[in-house]
């Protein structure tokens, strides 16, 4: 399921962990090919973070997304949930890290999304991307 | 800090739908049950603390990370690619 085109107003009501006070959120494509998304605050323009489909770097990837997130997200069908994980590559480093401990849940119609923190510690919030995507 | 002393299946109410509940002592390590309704997020305080961290850093870096990628993409592809005008890529965030 994607999300519709034009870049859409996505909804985390309780902002995300670290930055709770920016509900509102803008994701538009980063490469050419649409591997990663930008993910915008809508109310802080400089706040960014680079995003991307788990899958594509890690396809085994099975989220137990907690129940309590999808009833909050009212996702019924999951394919109606739109899954995202932040990129990181802070200064001194040259390998982009995935967090998938916390990845970002949305729901496709109503666009209503949170970062979910997953109740198990093999994810890390810190792995690397494998080379060559 | 509200200091309670319980013993090992007791429990603590906090406000009208939260309960928790101490069910064992082992070593340094005690279990601790929590009822409390669904919209409550409970998680482990480091946790959160390591993607709140996380998203801080991630939120620096992301010029950084943006630049660095979109080379590799280019490079990945052979060289620049012609420049599509945006309209005819839908956005395809996930899977």
């Amino acid at each position: 399921m994607d999300l519709p085109a034009d870049p859409p107003v996505l909804t985390f009501e309780d902002g995300i962990p670290g930055l709770r006070d920016l509900t509102r959120w803008t994701i538009v494509d980063l490469t050419e090919g649409g591997e990663y998304q930008l993910l915008t605050a809508i109310d802080d323009a400089d706040v960014s973070l680079v995003v991307a489909s788990p899958w594509l770097f890690f396809p085994d990837y099975a989220p137990d997304i907690p129940n309590v997130d999808i009833e909050a997200l009212e996702i019924g069908d999951p394919a109606d949930a739109v899954v995202f994980c932040a990129v990181n590559l802070p200064d001194g480093q040259d390998v982009p890290t995935m967090n998938l401990l916390g990845p970002f849940v949305v729901n496709a119609h109503t666009r209503l999304g949170r970062q979910v923190i997953l109740d198990d510690p093999s994810h890390g919030v810190r792995t690397p991307l494998p080379d060559g995507d | 800090m509200l200091v309670l002393t319980r013993r090992a299946g007791e429990s603590i109410v906090i406000g009208d739908d939260v309960t928790v509940t101490v069910l064992e002592m082992r070593g340094d390590q005690i279990r601790i049950g929590i009822d409390a309704p669904r919209h409550i997020k409970v998680n482990r305080q480091e946790v959160v603390e390591q993607v709140e961290q996380t998203n801080a850093e991630a939120a620096q870096s992301a010029a950084r990370a943006r630049t660095f990628l979109q080379q590799r993409r280019t490079q990945q592809a052979g060289g620049p690619q012609p420049v599509r005008p945006t309209d005819d890529r839908p956005h395809r965030p996930a899977r």
